[in-house]
């Protein structure tokens, strides 16, 4: 727990300088951190990073525009300040990053899933961490689980574990997972034929509920309350249950985050129902990054689809 | 609403291969259509006067033309409904006739897609509003860029006319290519004595600013409001104290400069007044040629100049401005000849271009008007010139034919007897082109009256034979049969193409050009100076290569379409710009981000960040609209619900 305590002294020594200092504490149960607003000593006592801190903090700073605060990030979370950087959605003067090396973070849907039929995950009374393993205790039982098998996907291929922006790092920084981003998820996807995806999207986002879950925990959404999924003027979807306007809802969301989606991941897991929406995000990035040159919250400068150039220096369009 | 359905049947062009009847009655079924008609011409006079009744007799509130392309009579009909008492954004165009009768031979096919064009139509209209222009002032200036013959003519017309004219030139010097030139044809008069005295006119016109030595940096706002900034590049020399008295030119040790108004025939000192008759006629330092900026050390000019003019430290100076229209005629170069391997590639000295030919001609050139061929100084007995090189020829791309070279080459045939009496001139050509007042006769007089021998057939090959050159074509009149003629100086008709930087002017400027550089004309008939950008016009070769009469005939044509433009005092504003929903807005700022015009500006509504559009710049181009996620910013007559509406109508099944 030494990286804990650093951390604690960290947001401490920082807390008479601003407002609030977003982090993680502990969530309804054991398996679940949930974000953490301080603002004295003794919400600092609360802090909790570690494996369930899997909450982008980086979400709730746009509402802070105007105030100074300061936020505890992961590697991937210092991506998304970044990019609210970069698109002066925050302004650097108001945040102050203390960055730590990110072990990786659970994946709730593979904890359930190894847990099968031992439990539910609510029945989870207590958790240990045990170097490689998990061990939870539920129904008066314990269960060892393998962290790896139980680690968040873009923690499997993280390039960036240290937050590249901080104010305050604590710790020493890590070798990161991979050096470069492989996109394996989106080969298994582009395998299939057009048909295949087709009736892989009908099935998957006949679930959907349309709760925008995915939306509002996207850092980088800046309308919320304004999407144009729920305006009727202009009326871009209906509101008939249908997979059409559904998936047309995550088409819209994509298109959005073109060059501006970091890859956190908090869309698909905020969603209820497990609809793998980050695939076409990671799509549209890899598109981006092939086209512009632009890695999102990495890549100082104005996000290329945000900007009119008459020429991109990437694109040899003309030969004169 | 109640929607009227007009069908054109455009003669045949529409009604040879669409159902033009069986297309309006099928509009009857489409939502609010209460009229529906084919007519045969439906621009004509009868044609609109058909839709004017039909709005008064049903009385209709809103109009569906499927004709032609929108860029033809859209305008047209706008007035139409605007006569017969709607507003004139209560129409819609469908076009039949580019997007299917032009494009498809199936009737059944094409009628099926007409009638759908139609409904999408229909359905667009039906969320039609009301728009009303704004007026705003003009600023009664023009911005001419370019300083050649056709520039001249432009700013002299405009600046008679009462305009204020800022006149722009890239070269330390105004006059352009034919300053450069000996003698014109067809006619064989000095050109510095007919275009001289213009360019005084220029220099001494009360309304005129001239800027040479400038380029324009940057072009904003629109029509009747431009906002210009242009570069004035350092000469290092300060003009308002020089005199043109020349003693820097005569004591600078740096000899061996390119000479560019001498198209590199004899080399210049590195601080230079292009030519006698020079506009401005002032010194400036060609900067990679002068010892003080190379080695740092000499400055001779600076302790010679009488004025002190002279100052190493000058930097290049923005100067903005704001003018109503601008003439664009920035003109042409020659392309560059020695992608042709055949004709040496550049490796013989005495194979020169047409227009260094000019500057050996020329009394004011560097060997005083004595043809001297540049390898060894001799007179050269037998030149041979080379037609067509770099025009129309799709093996280097270049298709088109330049224009003026059959007429420069006969021209410099016959100085060439007028300089050399026991010379010989050889013409290999591909066609003779002479289409032009007195051109055929000229044409007629080098081979008949001086002697000069046409040879129709294309050069194969040049290749040294002592002090020779000996250039082998072929006769095409003679059974193709091989011709080597034994030159001392062979002159190559180079084509010209777009002036360097062409392209990227004409995207500061909006307008579109061509594969080639050159820019697009409005229309290739009946807007030959007008581009697609309003306010923004041309004059001269920058639009496609001419001669000398046609460019000031087309230097006096955009200028009589800037001075019609600017005879206004207030000009009607477009209606069809964006708008932003405050309620909708969330302040993220991206539409400000993507603005090509810088026509959005952040505001502070009640303490929250709001976008707002500056009406008068927003060009309506729509990316701030595409890009706005919440769709807060709407583009007026083709607002999301419009285009959505368009896409239902289509996507119906």
């Amino acid at each position: 727990m030494g990286m804990q305590k650093e951390l604690q002294a960290a947001i401490k020594a920082i807390l008479p300088e601003v407002d609030c200092v977003i982090g993680w504490g502990s969530g309804p149960d054991p398996l679940h951190g949930a974000p953490l607003f301080m603002r004295s000593e003794d919400d600092a006592n609360r802090f909790a990073s570690g494996f369930f801190a899997v909450n982008n903090p980086a979400l709730f700073l746009p509402e802070y525009k105007g105030k100074k605060v300061a936020v505890v990030v992961k590697g991937c979370d210092a991506r998304s300040v970044g990019q609210l950087l970069s698109e002066g959605l925050i302004k650097r003067e108001e945040v102050s990053l203390i960055g730590f090396p990110c072990q990786g973070v659970v994946d709730h849907d593979k904890v359930a899933a190894a847990l099968g039929e031992k439990g539910e995950m609510g029945e989870v009374t207590a958790v240990l961490e045990e170097g490689d393993a998990l061990v939870l205790t539920l129904r008066g039982e314990t269960v060892r689980l393998n962290k790896a098998d139980v680690t968040a996907e873009k923690c499997m291929r993280c390039q960036y574990p240290n937050a590249h922006i901080a104010d305050t790092f604590v710790g020493e920084k890590r070798e990161p997972v991979a050096t470069a981003d492989d996109f394996a998820d989106l080969a298994v996807f582009e395998a299939m034929s057009l048909e295949e995806r087709q009736a892989f999207w009908e099935k998957e986002m006949s679930r959907c509920i349309r709760c925008y879950a995915c939306r509002n925990a996207c850092p980088l959404c800046v309308c919320r309350d304004h999407c144009v999924a729920t305006s009727r003027d202009p009326s871009w979807l209906t509101q008939a249950d249908s997979v059409k306007d559904k998936l047309f809802f995550q088409v819209i969301h994509a298109t959005h985050l073109a060059g501006r989606c970091t890859g956190c991941g908090e869309c698909q897991r905020a969603c209820p129902v497990g609809i793998p929406v980050l695939l076409l995000k990671r799509s549209l990035a890899r598109s981006v990054e092939k086209l512009f040159a632009y890695r999102a919250g990495i890549d100082e400068g104005t996000p290329p689809l945000l900007t009119f150039t008459l020429e991109e220096p990437t694109i040899k369009e003309r030969s004169w | 609403m109640r929607i009227g359905v007009f069908i054109c049947h455009c003669g045949s062009n529409i009604g040879g291969t669409v159902d033009c009847k069986s297309v309006a009655e099928e509009s009857y079924a489409f939502p609010d259509v209460v009229f529906s008609t084919d007519t045969m011409y439906a621009c004509s006079e009868p044609g609109q006067q058909g839709i004017i009744d039909a709005i008064k007799e049903h009385n209709l509130s809103g109009v569906v033309v499927a004709s032609c392309t929108p860029r033809m009579h859209e305008p047209t009909f706008r007035r139409a409904v605007e006569r017969a008492g709607l507003n004139r954004y209560m129409f819609e165009m469908a076009n039949i006739r580019e997007h299917v009768s032009w494009i498809g031979k199936n009737k059944d096919a094409n009628t099926n897609k007409a009638a759908e064009l139609v409904r999408m139509a229909v359905s667009k209209l039906r969320l039609n509003r009301d728009l009303h222009s704004k007026s705003f002032p003009v600023t009664k200036r023009v911005l001419v860029i370019g300083g050649g013959v056709a520039g001249i003519q432009a700013a002299l017309d405009c600046a008679d006319a009462g305009l204020d004219v800022v006149l722009v030139e890239r070269e330390p010097s105004i006059g352009g290519k034919m300053s450069k030139l000996d003698k014109t044809f067809p006619t064989v008069d000095c050109s510095s004595c007919i275009l001289g005295p213009r360019m005084v006119d220029v220099a001494q016109h009360p309304n005129i600013t001239l800027y040479a030595a400038a380029e324009v940096e940057s072009v904003s706002g629109y029509v009747g409001n431009f906002e210009v900034t242009v570069r004035k590049k350092a000469t290092y020399v300060d003009w308002d104290k020089c005199t043109g008295c020349g003693l820097c030119t005569e004591k600078c040790p740096s000899k061996k400069s390119f000479d560019r108004f001498n198209e590199g025939v004899g080399p210049t000192t590195a601080i230079i007044i292009p030519f006698p008759q020079a506009i401005p006629k002032k010194a400036s330092i060609t900067r990679d040629a002068c010892r003080q900026f190379t080695k740092g050390k000499c400055g001779v000019c600076a302790k010679i100049c009488p004025t002190g003019a002279i100052n190493y430290e000058q930097q290049d100076e923005l100067v903005s401005m704001k003018v109503g229209g601008i003439v664009a005629a920035t003109g042409y170069d020659l392309m560059d000849w020695t992608v042709y391997e055949e004709y040496g590639a550049g490796r013989y000295p005495d194979v020169i271009t047409s227009l260094q030919y000019e500057r050996l001609l020329s009394a004011s050139g560097p060997t005083g008007g004595h043809v001297k061929r540049p390898s060894d100084g001799k007179e050269p007995k037998n030149v041979v010139f080379i037609q067509c090189v770099g025009s129309r020829d799709v093996s280097i791309g270049r298709p088109y034919c330049s224009g003026f070279c059959c007429m420069y080459t006969a021209k410099q045939a016959i100085l060439t007897k007028d300089h050399i009496p026991d010379s010989q001139s050889f013409v290999f050509y591909m066609d003779i082109r002479s289409p032009g007042k007195g051109y055929d006769e000229f044409t007629r007089r080098v081979q008949e009256e001086y002697g000069a021998q046409y040879i129709r057939g294309r050069v194969s090959l040049i290749y040294p034979k002592g002090d020779k050159l000996i250039v082998r074509g072929v006769d095409t009149l003679m059974g193709g049969q091989q011709v080597d003629v034994e030159a001392d100086l062979v002159v190559l008709a180079v084509g010209g193409e777009a002036t360097q930087g062409s392209p990227q002017l004409a995207e500061k400027l909006r307008i579109s050009y061509d594969s080639y550089g050159f820019f697009m004309e409005g229309h290739p008939k009946l807007k030959p100076v007008e581009t697609n950008t309003a306010g923004v016009f041309l004059a001269g070769s920058c639009q496609g290569l001419k001669d000398i009469p046609s460019s000031v005939a087309q230097g006096s044509a955009a200028a009589a379409k800037a001075i019609g433009l600017l005879s206004k005092d207030m000009l009607a504003s477009d209606p069809q710009i964006a708008q932003v929903d405050m309620k909708r807005c969330v302040g993220c700022g991206k539409c400000i981000q993507v603005c090509p015009f810088k026509a959005i500006k952040e505001v502070d509504v009640r303490g929250q960040i709001k976008a707002e559009v500056i009406e008068t710049v927003c060009q309506g181009c729509g990316l701030c609209n595409a890009t706005c996620p919440q769709g807060a910013v709407q583009l007026s007559h083709f607002t999301d619900n419009q285009i959505l509406a368009e896409v239902e109508a289509l996507c119906r099944f």
